[in-house]
C-alpha cells in the first residue's frame, strides 16, 4: 500500500511563431502559399474595419448592443483556416473574422446585431452554427456534432470557441468531458482575452493556463500566442489532422487581450487600468502580420492600400444593403417569431399567433380610420411592442 | 429634407444620458461618422458619431443636460446634392430607423415640454409607492412625483393617487369631527397641508446668482441621500468611549506600522470593534427588502469607510474585515483612502458594503448625526476625540481621551435599545484594547 506519485501526460507547451515585431521563427513557420497568407490578412482586416464601423452604427442607434471582435481576429482566422469547407464551425460571439471567411455576408451579421433573427441563419452550403451569446453553451453543441460525426462515420471535424470566462462554466466541463470520453473530433479554441466582462483572469482561475485543463480530460492541450495568426494556424492544423484521423479532441488556448470594452454597453475604465490595454495594442496581430507579409514580399504598401479601399467600399455597400433589409416588411413582421422554434407549431402558440395577428390587424384598421398616413407593419410593430415595454 | 437624430439606447436598456460634450454647432458641415456628441449613460461615457454627412441645422441639447432616449438631439439640414444619391439613401434609412426606435419607447405619462428637457423635480426625486399604486397612477395618467403621499415615510397610497386624479391635491380630506367654527360663529375650512417642496423664489432679485448643474458624483450623492432620507426611517443614538489606553498603544506602534505601508489610525481599531459588535447584533449588518418584506442578513463583514475627496464624498469598501489583522487593515485602509482621493479607485472596491464608518475626527466636531448609506441598515460616526476631565473610581477626576460616537440606523429593522447596546459594545472594545485584539 504505497503512496507514490501518479504519472500524468502533463506536457503543456506554449507556441509562438511570429513575435511582436513581425520576426518569424523559420523552423516553426507553417507552409502557407502567398495567396493563403493574403486571404488570411484580408479577412482579418475586413473584420477589423467592419468592427470599427459597427461601433459607429451602434452609437447612431442603427444596430443594437454588440461585442467588438477587435483583437480576436488572429485566433479566429488562424484556426478556421485549418478547416475544410465541409467541416463544422461553431463560433461564440467574437469570431467575426472567421464567419466572414466561412461565407457569412456582412449584411447578414449586421442584421444579427440589428436584432433580426434572420441574421442567425447560415448561408446555404456553409456548415456553421450561428453566433452563440450564452457563454459556453456552444461547447455542448460542438461536442454533440463531433459525436454525430463519429456515429455517421463522417470524416468531418468540428471547431468551436469560448472565452476565459466560459472555462468556469459547467458546460465547459460537460463539453470537454463528453468529447474526450467519446473521442469526438472537436477542437476547442479558447479566446483567452483575460477579461470576462469585468472579471480579470486572476479571479477566473487559480491555475496558470486554460490549456493545462486538457490534462484533466486526457486530451492534448497547448497555449499559443493569440496575436500570432501563424502560431494559431500551426497548432490548429495539427489538432485538425489528429481529430480527422481518430485522435479525438484538442484544447487550444490563444492568449490575447480585449483592448475594447466587453460590449458597447460596457466601460472598462471602471474596472481596469487602461495603460494595460494600451500596452497590448502594440502587440496587435495585424501590426506584426503586416510586417511579416511585407518582409516576405507577399504584400507591399500599395497592395495594402488597395485592399483597404476595396474593404472600405465593401463595408459601405453592406451597410446600405443591411439598412434596406431592415426596412423589409417581411423581416419586420413580428408574427415570424412563431415560425422557427417548432416543426409543428403547438396549439398554444397557434392561439397566441392568431391573437397577435388579430391585434395587429385591428391596430392597422384603427390607424387607417383615424386618417393617419401609412399604417404600415412597422408602426404596428412599434405599437404592439409598447404594452410589454411600458414601465 | 431635414433629418432629426434622436438619442438611441446606447446600452442595454438605457433610459437617459447626460450630455458631456457637443462637438458641432449650427451651420457646421459634418462627415458621416464624425464625432458630434459625448454623452455619459449609467454604463459608460461614449462618443456619438454623426449618422449622416451634411450640415447642422440645429443642436437641441446642451452640455450638462440629461436627456431621455428618443429625444431629438440634433437636426441636419438637407444633405448637399454633391454628396450623391447613395449618402441620402443611407441618411433616409437611418432617419426612419431612429423614428422606429423612438416609437418603441414607452410614452411619457406627462408632456415634459417642447425641448424634451426633464424638469429636475421629476428626475431627481424618488417617489415611494407600491407597484400596484404605480400601475394605478399610470392608468389614471397621474404623475406620481406630483402627488404627496399620506402613507408611512411619505409613501404614496392608492387613495392619494385617486384623490389627485379627482383634483384634490395632497389626498382627500375626510372630516371626522364636527366642522370648526370661529368664536364668531363663522365656519373655517381647513386647507390640506401639502409636503411638496415649493418653487424656488427668484434669488436674482436680491443679488447675482449662478446656476451649476448637479453632475456626476454630486448627482449620485444627491440621489443616494434622497433615497436614504425617503426610504429609511432613521434614528440616531450617541455614546462616548474612553480611549486613553488605546491612544497610548496606537501612538507607541504608529511608527513601526508605517514601515508596512499603513497608518495606524483610530479608524483601523474602530473597524475591528465594529465587526465584533456586528457579530453580536447582526441586524445592523443587514438590509430591508421592501419588495419581499424580508430582512436580508449578510454573513460577511464588508465595511465602507467614508472618504472626503475634492469631488465629493466616496465610500470605498474594505472586504472581510473580520478576516484581516490590524496591520493588514491599516495598510489596506491607507491605500484605499489614497486611491479614492486620487480618483483611481476601482469600481468593485466601491461596492458590496454591509455597514459604513465615518470619521470626522481629523476635521473636528463634537458630534454628528450621520446619514445611513442606503441600502445598508446602519452607519457609525466618530467625532474628534479630546482630553476631558472624567470622574473615575473613588470619585477621582482624571484627564482622559474621550471619543464621541454616534450611530444612525434603520428603525424598521432595529430598535433604539439595540443601537445603544451596539454602540456600548464598540465603546467597550475601544476602551479595552486587549479584548479588541483577543476577540478581533
Amino acid at each position: 500500500m504505497p503512496r507514490k506519485p501518479i504519472k500524468l501526460p502533463a506536457n503543456i507547451e506554449y507556441l509562438s511563431v511570429l513575435d511582436e515585431n513581425g520576426k518569424v521563427d523559420r523552423e516553426l513557420e507553417p507552409k502557407l502559399s502567398a495567396d493563403d497568407l493574403k486571404k488570411m490578412y484580408r479577412y482579418m482586416l475586413l473584420a477589423r474595419r467592419a468592427d470599427e464601423r459597427m461601433l459607429n452604427l451602434q452609437r447612431q442607434g442603427r444596430i443594437g448592443t454588440f461585442p467588438q471582435s477587435t483583437g480576436h481576429e488572429a485566433i479566429s482566422i488562424g484556426s478556421v483556416f485549418a478547416l475544410q469547407k465541409s467541416d463544422w464551425h461553431v463560433p461564440a460571439y467574437r469570431e467575426f473574422a472567421g464567419m466572414l471567411y466561412r461565407g457569412w455576408p456582412l449584411e447578414t451579421l449586421f442584421l444579427y446585431w440589428g436584432g433580426f433573427e434572420e441574421g442567425a441563419r447560415p448561408p446555404e452550403e456553409v456548415n456553421d452554427l450561428p453566433y452563440c451569446v450564452p457563454v459556453a453553451s456552444q461547447l455542448l453543441h460542438a461536442a454533440g456534432l463531433g459525436m454525430a460525426m463519429n456515429i455517421k462515420g463522417d470524416k468531418k471535424v468540428v471547431l468551436t470557441y469560448f472565452g476565459d470566462g466560459s472555462s468556469s462554466e459547467g458546460d465547459f466541463h460537460e463539453g470537454l468531458n463528453f468529447a474526450s470520453v467519446f473521442q469526438a473530433p472537436v477542437i476547442f479554441v479558447c479566446q483567452n482575452n483575460q477579461y470576462a466582462i469585468s472579471v480579470p483572469l486572476s479571479r477566473q482561475m487559480k491555475c496558470e493556463t486554460v490549456a493545462q485543463r486538457a490534462v484533466a480530460y486526457g486530451i492534448p492541450g497547448i497555449r499559443v500566442d493569440g496575436n500570432d495568426v501563424l502560431a494559431v494556424y500551426a497548432a490548429t492544423a495539427e489538432a485538425v489532422e489528429r481529430a480527422r484521423n481518430g485522435g479525438g479532441p484538442t484544447l487550444i488556448e490563444g492568449l490575447t487581450y480585449r483592448t475594447t470594452p466587453h460590449t458597447t454597453a460596457d466601460d472598462p475604465k471602471r474596472y481596469r487600468n487602461e495603460e494595460e490595454a494600451k500596452e497590448w495594442v502594440t502587440k496587435d496581430s495585424l501590426i506584426r502580420f503586416t510586417q511579416y507579409l511585407a518582409a516576405k514580399g507577399v504584400m507591399d504598401e500599395k497592395a495594402k492600400q488597395a485592399l483597404e479601399e476595396e474593404i472600405d467600399h465593401e463595408i459601405k455597400e453592406s451597410v446600405r444593403r443591411f439598412e434596406a433589409l431592415a426596412q423589409n416588411e417581411e423581416l419586420l413582421n413580428p408574427l415570424s417569431m412563431f415560425d422557427y422554434m417548432y416543426a409543428d407549431t403547438p396549439k398554444v402558440l397557434e392561439r397566441q399567433r392568431d391573437e397577435l395577428s388579430d391585434h395587429l390587424r385591428k391596430k392597422k384598421e384603427g390607424q387607417t380610420k383615424a386618417g393617419e398616413h401609412g399604417g404600415s407593419a412597422r408602426k404596428a410593430v412599434a405599437a404592439a411592442d409598447s404594452p410589454k415595454k411600458s414601465k | 429634407m431635414a433629418i432629426e437624430f434622436k438619442l438611441p439606447d446606447l446600452g442595454e436598456g438605457i433610459h437617459e444620458a447626460e450630455i458631456l460634450g457637443v462637438k458641432v454647432k449650427a451651420g457646421d458641415t459634418v462627415k458621416e461618422d464624425q464625432p458630434i456628441f459625448e454623452v455619459e449613460t449609467d454604463k459608460a461615457v461614449v462618443e456619438i458619431p454623426s449618422p449622416v454627412a451634411g450640415s447642422v441645422e440645429k443642436v437641441h441639447v446642451k452640455v450638462g443636460e440629461v436627456v431621455k432616449v428618443g429625444t431629438v438631439m440634433i437636426t441636419f439640414a438637407a444633405v448637399p446634392a454633391a454628396v450623391g444619391a447613395k449618402a441620402s439613401t443611407e441618411a433616409r434609412a437611418s432617419a426612419s430607423v431612429q423614428e422606429q426606435a423612438a416609437a418603441k419607447q414607452p410614452a411619457a405619462p406627462v408632456n415634459t415640454g417642447g425641448n424634451g428637457k426633464v424638469p429636475a423635480s421629476r428626475s431627481g426625486r424618488v417617489v415611494p409607492a407600491t407597484p400596484a399604486t404605480r400601475r394605478l397612477a399610470r392608468e389614471l395618467g397621474v404623475d406620481l412625483s406630483q402627488v404627496s403621499g399620506s402613507g408611512p415615510a411619505g409613501r404614496v397610497l392608492k387613495e392619494d393617487v385617486r384623490a389627485f386624479a379627482e383634483g384634490v391635491p395632497g389626498g382627500q380630506v375626510k372630516p371626522t369631527a364636527a366642522p370648526y367654527h370661529e368664536p364668531s360663529g363663522e365656519p373655517f375650512i381647513a386647507q390640506p397641508l401639502t409636503a411638496q417642496p415649493s418653487e424656488l423664489p427668484d434669488f436674482s432679485k436680491y443679488g447675482p446668482v449662478e446656476r451649476v448643474p448637479l453632475r456626476s458624483l454630486r448627482r449620485k450623492i444627491a440621489i443616494n441621500m434622497t433615497q436614504s432620507w425617503t426610504h429609511i426611517p432613521r434614528v440616531s443614538s450617541f455614546d462616548e468611549a474612553d480611549i486613553t489606553l488605546l491612544e497610548s498603544l496606537r501612538q507607541k506602534h504608529e511608527t513601526s506600522l508605517l514601515k508596512h505601508g499603513g497608518k495606524l489610525t483610530l479608524t483601523v481599531f474602530a473597524l475591528k470593534a465594529v465587526v465584533q459588535a456586528l457579530k453580536q447584533f447582526p441586524q445592523f449588518n443587514s438590509s430591508l427588502d421592501e419588495s419581499t418584506g424580508e430582512i436580508v442578513l449578510k454573513h460577511f463583514y464588508n465595511v465602507g469607510v467614508a472618504v472626503a475627496t475634492n469631488r465629493g464624498l466616496i465610500v470605498p469598501v474594505i472586504r472581510n474585515v473580520d478576516q484581516k489583522g490590524i496591520a493588514e487593515l491599516a495598510a489596506e485602509l491607507t491605500d484605499l483612502a489614497q486611491k479614492t482621493r486620487d480618483g483611481k479607485i476601482e469600481l468593485d472596491r466601491l461596492q458590496g458594503g454591509t455597514f459604513t464608518v465615518t470619521n470626522l475626527g481629523p476635521i473636528g466636531g463634537t458630534g454628528m448625526v450621520p446619514m445611513v448609506n442606503y441600502p445598508e441598515a446602519a452607519i457609525m460616526g466618530m467625532a474628534r476625540s479630546t482630553q476631558r476631565p472624567v470622574v473615575r473610581q473613588n470619585n477621582n477626576i482624571e484627564i482622559r481621551w474621550i471619543l464621541p460616537l454616534a450611530i444612525s440606523f434603520d428603525h424598521r429593522i432595529a430598535d433604539g435599545a439595540e443601537a445603544a447596546m451596539f454602540l456600548r459594545h464598540v465603546a467597550g472594545m475601544l476602551e479595552d484594547p486587549l479584548q479588541l485584539l483577543v476577540e478581533g
